[in-house]
């Protein structure tokens, strides 16, 4: 048997049709980060917004210049367009410039119909960063009281905090061992990215599941890495497999770089913030170059990987500041890297896919 | 430092800067005003020399700076009095990348960044900053090599990202001061203590590195000064009010080097005191800065570095004045959070008020009341590709001002430090469209 054959993946409309017919509410949640215990423990889905690719771009074009990246114009274009109604608030964290002009333009030129709630990630990796963050979730907590309506209880809270810890760890599990979980990627991330919508105890369930599947053998294919935002469009996994390699750890900002340690404070929102801001480095909560730079090192020692493939959004600036160094640290090192730009609203071009097909026969 | 730099630091910095560097930059600003043949613009202000003369031995004592003090390389919203109290030489990365963009030799420079893998889609004064530390070149001779990093985020999260490429290029600390950005009216008081309690915490970075602490008293006296300074050119921008406008947004642009990059020192606020003296001077002979001003306008966002005169003479044929920008004005506006009782609490207001820190709302709202206090007819944003922060809201703002307060608004897309973004031909249509529309 297949780890493939053996999970029926949800679709994301009928987890919030399902949640909502249950007297729950739905968020919809700007990358990157944010505090999805908090909102389980209101009774609150988050379903998480990237991009989506397929919408139609006009819509936030008409409001966003040219040289706005497309999860941001997406975003803004699955809004206008109604494609959020089900939804019962808009959450937006601030992740880079262009999510903190996009939460701030909901709040002030286009208001949806629902609230809009952005809140401030501190940079710097400092203590007084933890302390702040913890006040900004109460902050948080009293807006979603007056939503919700309801008033969630520490422990409830902490509750909701434990099953967030747990799914997170079946999830750090899972990619760790995808290598023996009979999975091509495209389906792999398929699984791994219910995590942005499905409540923590479901994703658990199938988590469990697949490790008490019997799975036999080892995946073979080019080890690779993916650095990057987002795997948009989910094609790229399809052409990395079709090339014969396979994706044996991530960077991704939807993905391996939210894979958030348990917490240790016994005050949920000091938790909830020491989990979110201690997660691997990335530029969104300003880790140093020279951190992701180690990360991607001990991914590669872990993993064999051959080569990381730059997977990056157009016209994400956080993103091109790093490269450079990345990988130029990566090449001292004699790993290998490409560097791929797309717009997530296009599929992958045949320019992309033959330069991805020349990277693979490079580290063959 | 040895007998022979410090007699050669002293020979050109100041003998030779304050003598005959001095003298030529004020021969040459007069013969340039003496040979003024603009029939739409007054010629610059008398005070430019002394503009020259500020930022030339500013960038000569850079020269020499590494053996005479520490330096610290800062963005622009970054509360500098603290390092300038411990007395750091401060740089500019920022105001440099400008210099080179009015020199027109930036993008020569950021393609250096390019080459060595820096994307077109970045910031162009972050390119042109990495294309001098990749090549050395600068048309200011040499940039002091910097002993500490401070960035503030109340620009750009775009500062973070750059700041963090220098502190791994120099191996050196970076002092992060964040702030949270304010969606709403206020900032949260716990933004508010978050900042306090940074600014509190690099204060024994700085000194550590400096190997001084930090007197209170100099703070105070730096303090002093800069709430000077700032005030004196708030209350230049605002004698634009007055029309004719007696000095134009070109002219700010041009004039505000010293309040970015040397804020907090005596010279500076001399500098203003005798700036206001000349543009009072103009009111007083009834001089505008456009000849025959007819309209008067409002520029948002930050200036095209490489096309200021184009724009200058191309609006002022047509009696057009820019003469308010949300840009300058910035440096203005923070002076009323300047208490140099109030300490450090004083520089967290001013760090998370900065403009670039607010909502897109407050922006309109601020454009809104300069269109009524400066009795403006009509605004041009600058969609500035490199300029996300500052730009990002402006197309809903511009629909606003037409709607809303009937004011012609164009959205004029550019770069401020890449001329590869300024499509001359579409700029001189679009700008000759406009102002025929403001003449109806």
């Amino acid at each position: 048997m297949t780890a493939e054959n053996a999970v029926l993946i949800p679709r994301r409309s009928e987890v919030a049709s399902a949640f909502k017919q249950q007297g729950g509410l739905v968020a919809a949640v700007l990358p990157i980060h944010y505090p999805r215990a908090l909102l389980l423990a209101f009774n609150i889905l988050p379903m998480e917004v990237w991009g989506p690719p397929r919408v139609d771009v006009s819509l936030g074009s008409a409001h966003l210049q040219p040289y706005v990246c497309s999860v941001v114009r997406n975003a803004l274009s699955f809004i206008l367009g109604g494609g959020l109604d089900v939804a019962d608030l808009i959450m937006v964290p601030h992740a880079c410039d262009s999510l903190q002009g996009l939460g701030s333009i909901l709040l002030d030129f286009l208001p949806p119909k629902q609230p809009v709630i952005p809140f401030y990630l501190p940079r710097g990796g400092s203590q007084q960063g933890e302390v702040f963050f913890a006040e900004e979730l109460r902050f948080l907590y009293q807006r979603l009281e007056e939503i919700a309506g309801i008033s969630p209880s520490n422990e409830t809270i902490m509750k909701s905090i434990q099953w967030e810890e747990v799914a997170d760890e079946l999830l750090a599990r899972l990619h760790k061992q995808r290598g023996r979980l009979q999975f091509k990627d495209h389906d792999f991330y398929r699984l791994i990215r219910t995590r942005e919508y499905l409540p923590a105890e479901d994703f658990i369930d199938i988590a469990q599941s697949i490790f008490d599947a019997d799975y036999e053998g080892q995946q073979e294919g080019i080890p690779i890495i993916l650095s990057g935002i987002v795997p948009e469009p989910m094609g790229l996994l399809k052409t990395i497999s079709e090339f014969g390699a396979r994706v044996v750890a991530d960077d991704l900002a939807c993905c391996g770089r939210r894979l958030y340690p348990a917490g240790r404070s016994e005050d949920p929102f000091f938790r909830m913030a020491e989990r979110i801001l201690g997660g691997p480095p990335d530029w969104c909560r300003g880790s140093p170059i020279q951190d992701r730079l180690d990360h991607l090192h001990r991914m590669i020692d872990a993993t064999d990987a051959r080569g990381v493939i730059f997977y990056n959004v157009k016209f994400c600036e956080p993103e091109l500041f790093d490269l450079p160094d990345l990988r130029q640290g990566l090449g001292d090192l004699g790993v290998p890297t490409v560097s791929i730009e797309v717009d997530i609203s296009d599929p992958l071009s045949s320019q992309a896919t033959t330069r991805i097909e020349a990277f693979f026969e490079m580290i063959r | 430092m040895s007998i022979i730099d410090s007699l050669l630091y002293h020979w050109n910095v100041n003998i030779l800067s304050h003598s005959l560097l001095r003298l030529n930059i004020w021969l040459r600003a007069e013969i340039s005003r003496a040979s003024w043949k603009s029939k739409y613009l007054a010629p610059p202000l008398k005070i430019s020399w002394l503009n020259k003369d500020l930022v030339t031995r500013h960038w000569l004592r850079g020269h020499y700076a590494n053996q005479r003090h520490k330096v610290a390389w800062v963005t622009s919203g970054a509360p500098t009095e603290l390092l300038k109290a411990l007395d750091y030489f401060i740089v500019y990365p920022e105001n440099h990348a400008a210099i080179c963009g009015t020199a027109r030799v930036a993008v020569d420079i950021m393609s250096v960044a390019e080459e060595a893998g820096y994307s077109q889609d970045i910031c162009s004064y972050a390119r042109t900053d990495f294309g001098t530390l990749l090549s050395g070149k600068t048309p200011v001779g040499k940039l002091p090599r910097p002993d500490l990093l401070l960035a503030c985020t109340n620009i750009c999260q775009t500062v973070l990202f750059w700041y963090r490429v220098l502190a791994r290029h120099f191996n050196i600390p970076l002092i992060v001061i964040d702030t949270p950005f304010v969606y709403h009216s206020e900032a949260t008081e716990h933004a508010l203590q978050f900042v306090l309690r940074q600014l509190e915490q690099a204060i024994p970075v700085a000194e550590q590195v400096a190997g001084k602490s930090l007197q209170e008293r100099k703070l105070k006296e730096v303090g002093r000064l800069s709430k000077m300074a700032t005030e004196l050119w708030l209350e230049i921008i605002e004698r634009n009010q007055h029309q004719p406008a007696p000095i134009s947004v070109i002219d700010q642009f041009i004039q505000m080097a010293p309040i970015v990059e040397m804020r907090g020192d005596a010279e500076t606020v001399d500098f203003y005191a005798a700036m206001l003296k000349e543009v009072d001077e103009r009111i007083a002979n009834g001089i505008g800065a456009v000849k025959g001003e007819k309209k008067r306008l409002l520029w948002d966002n930050l200036p095209i570095w490489y096309r200021l005169r184009y724009l200058a003479e191309f609006l002022g044929e047509n009696g057009v004045a820019i003469v308010a920008s949300t840009y300058t004005n910035a440096w203005g506006e923070l002076a009323r959070y300047y208490d140099v009782e109030r300490g450090l609490e004083s520089l967290a207001l001013a760090c998370i008020y900065v403009i670039l820190n607010r909502s897109t709302g407050h922006k309109l709202k601020t454009m809104q009341r300069m269109i009524e206090e400066y009795h403006l007819d009509g605004v041009i944003l600058h969609s500035d590709r490199s300029c996300k922060p500052y730009s990002i809201g402006q197309m809903d703002q511009r629909d606003r001002l037409i709607r809303e307060f009937e004011k012609p608004a164009l959205l004029l897309e550019a770069d401020h430090n890449d001329f590869r973004c300024f499509a001359e031909q579409q700029v001189a249509n679009r700008l000759a469209a406009f102002v025929e529309m403001l003449e109806r």
